[in-house]
């Protein structure tokens, strides 16, 4: 594998001091090359986002360091931090966040503006990822014209004008149906592969999984071991499995979320096997641990 | 940017109205007063403007006529003419009184022309002769109009009775307006034939009027001797100085107001755009691009509620001297620069909030919902 080339070496965030103080990210280190696709999964509140806002400077750490290309993060001064988001950072978010007076082709070419690009070239460049995105039939929608998975295209070849080297995604597939979602990760995985760009992605959506080179599990403010995850074949939430309700079926232990989902699963389980099957074949077999359990992850 | 201030300004064409029209509408209230001002003024002064002299004599100490009281010995008329290079002059009689049509009474300059005066006559005719005999009077065509008067009518001035023989235009203003006797009656209602109110002079060499009043200065050193503009300027004055203090309530007021509805208006939109502007943070933009994008709203409802109020004011100007003849606007480029000045102004101060707003914002709040 290349250089890696966004190193986080022992991150810690805190909020607040003494007593009070809350830890949402603690002693993280990850390192994510070239063209590599990082998903990081973990229940709410278990520090995905500051740990996303931090790798996108736009939240400083307690301790610790973020390089990226070389450059500290955290030894930028404050008024740098615009110009790395801009020119070196895509973001996508969960609910888009387009601007709503402007069509598909202004919200991508403003960010080429902002970088300094021409009108002219500004519009050419955005409407020339845009159609690569398949919305060339779009250019002039307005946001509340297009459908979620429209905006999210949107939103990704907003991410994409300036030639990112990373791209940040916050729960990208969250407002889109499965077919959607998976496709526009696809193509984001394709494109991330040809131009070489780092992506991290924070997701609950375990239908993604098979995107991502690696998958990695915050709780607590800290990567856990996989191998102690499963996937509830009812929810498709990610449990872990000395916590999780297990149930038996064929001599083959499943693991659930809640003893609601347990029920339902076992009162129709060709149902749930379907849908679990296809959450499996997502699973790096190096990650997966796959002998003997069905929904491991 | 600019292209992002005027969408986020159009999208909702309600807010838009809202903050244009209502700065539109402060704007309006000082231009308008500042059209009336000024129309009024060239009003007050038409008679002046119009007399055809190029000096004028009056009494020590007497610089306008408005309010004022002239008095010259007659015999100052031949003096005057026996100064160099004077052509004509034409002494007229001056009071302030009522013509009464009726029930109405209105509030007139009381002119006494001599029978072939050359200056100081009415200049425009809507019917009739311009010059009144004696027993006769020539009124304001608005006020005959008014009362309901016509050629041949009589109307009474000092409790004594004339007879309309002429409607002049143009002889009318928001407070009074002039009426036209002979001096011979003039001299009657006063009671005596020794004394005039002022000496309208017009050069015979084409000299300027300054070298002509200069020239008539030196030999009456015991009266007051202006040329037609200075003349015509101190009557302005004395309109100006009377309402200098309403002008400046309702110029502060049309400030205030302008100033409160720019204000909520640009915060509103700014405010219901609190979101996106996070997001522009968070993908780089700096405080200084988003600043341009909320001056950028602000001088554009700026430049839109300007431009409604001049226009405003324009169709103004032109639909109330039709139904109120007495009342005239003028709309001038002093009055378009003083009101843009202020419009700068209230758009700069009405921006101050909202750009503290995004100063303040934090482009992680984009992510917020989940912290």
């Amino acid at each position: 594998m290349a250089e890696a080339r966004l190193v986080v070496e022992h991150l810690t965030k805190r909020f607040g001091d003494g007593e009070t103080a809350v830890t949402a990210v603690n002693d993280v280190s990850l390192s994510v090359s070239p063209g590599e696709i990082v998903l990081i999964m973990g229940p709410s509140g278990s520090g995905k986002t500051t740990l996303l806002l931090m790798l996108g400077a736009l939240l400083r750490s307690t301790q610790g360091t973020i390089r990226f290309d070389q450059q500290v993060l955290s030894d930028l001064r404050e008024n740098r931090l615009p110009d790395i988001r801009l020119r070196q950072v895509g973001f996508v978010f969960q609910d888009f966040n387009l601007l709503s007076a402007l069509t598909a082709v202004e919200n991508v070419a403003l960010v080429a503006r902002l970088a300094g690009a021409g009108n002219a070239q500004a519009h050419d460049h955005a409407a020339g990822i845009l159609k690569e995105l398949g919305l060339g039939d779009r250019l002039d929608f307005l946001p509340e014209k297009l459908s979620g998975g429209e905006k999210q295209r949107v939103s990704i070849a907003r991410a994409l004008v300036n030639d990112p080297a990373l791209i940040l995604a916050d729960e990208p597939t969250a407002n889109l149906d499965s077919k959607n979602g998976h496709e526009l990760m696809r193509r984001l995985q394709e494109i991330a592969r040809e131009k070489g760009i780092s992506v991290v992605i924070v997701s609950h959506d375990q239908r993604i999984r098979d995107i991502a080179d690696r998958v990695l599990w915050l709780e607590d403010g800290n990567f856990k071991e996989l191998a102690g995850m499963a996937v509830d074949p009812v929810c498709q939430m990610s449990v872990e499995k000395e916590a999780a309700v297990t149930g038996q079926l064929n001599g083959t232990t499943y693991y659930f979320c809640s003893r609601g989902c347990e029920a339902e699963f076992l009162s129709g389980p060709q149902d749930f096997l379907g849908l679990l099957t296809r959450a499996d074949r997502a699973v790096k077999p190096q990650e997966a641990g796959l002998g003997g359990v069905n929904n491991d992850f | 940017m600019l292209l992002l201030a005027y969408r986020n300004l159009f999208q909702s064409k309600s807010k838009l109205l809202l903050s244009t029209g209502g700065l539109a509408l402060a704007l309006l209230l000082v231009l308008a007063l500042d059209a009336i001002l000024t129309g009024t003024e060239t009003q007050i002064a038409a008679y002046i403007n119009h007399a055809g002299a190029d000096v004028w004599v009056s009494q020590s100490g007497v610089r306008n006529m408005h309010m004022s009281s002239s008095t010259l010995p007659a015999a100052t008329a031949d003096r005057v003419r026996s100064v160099s290079g004077v052509g004509e002059v034409t002494p007229i009689l001056f009071l302030t009184s009522f013509v009464q049509a009726g029930n109405d009474r209105h509030i007139v300059y009381l002119i006494g022309l001599p029978p072939d005066a050359a200056m100081g006559r009415p200049w425009k005719l809507a019917a009739g002769a311009a010059l009144p005999h004696p027993g006769q009077v020539v009124i304001d065509s608005s006020v005959a109009k008014t009362t309901n008067t016509s050629l041949g009518d009589s109307v009474r001035i000092l409790d004594k009775s004339y007879r309309v023989t002429g409607l002049a235009e143009g002889t009318a203003n928001i407070v009074n307006s002039i009426a036209f006797i002979s001096m011979a009656d003039f001299q009657k209602l006063r009671g005596s034939a020794s004394a005039v109110s002022y000496l309208l002079v017009r050069d015979a060499n084409g000299r300027s009027p300054e070298q002509v009043a200069a020239a008539i200065g030196s030999a009456l050193p015991d009266a007051t001797v202006q040329t037609s503009s200075a003349f015509a300027a101190s009557e302005r004055r004395v309109v100006s100085d009377m309402v200098i203090d309403i002008a400046n309530i309702m110029n502060v007021t049309g400030l205030m107001i302008g100033l409160a509805v720019m204000a909520l208006s640009i915060y509103t939109v700014t405010l219901s755009r609190r979101a996106e502007y996070g997001l522009l943070k968070a993908v780089g933009a700096t405080n200084r691009e988003l600043y341009s994008v909320v001056l950028a709203q602000s001088f554009i409802a700026l430049v839109l509620g300007l431009g409604l109020s001049v226009l405003l004011v324009l169709a103004m100007s032109i639909a109330v001297p039709v139904v109120r003849p007495s009342l005239a606007m003028e709309l001038t480029a002093g009055s378009v620069i003083k009101v843009s000045l202020m419009a700068l102004v209230i758009a700069t101060v009405a921006s101050v909030l909202p750009v503290r707003q995004i100063a303040n914002l934090d482009p992680a709040s984009v992510f917020r919902r989940k912290l």
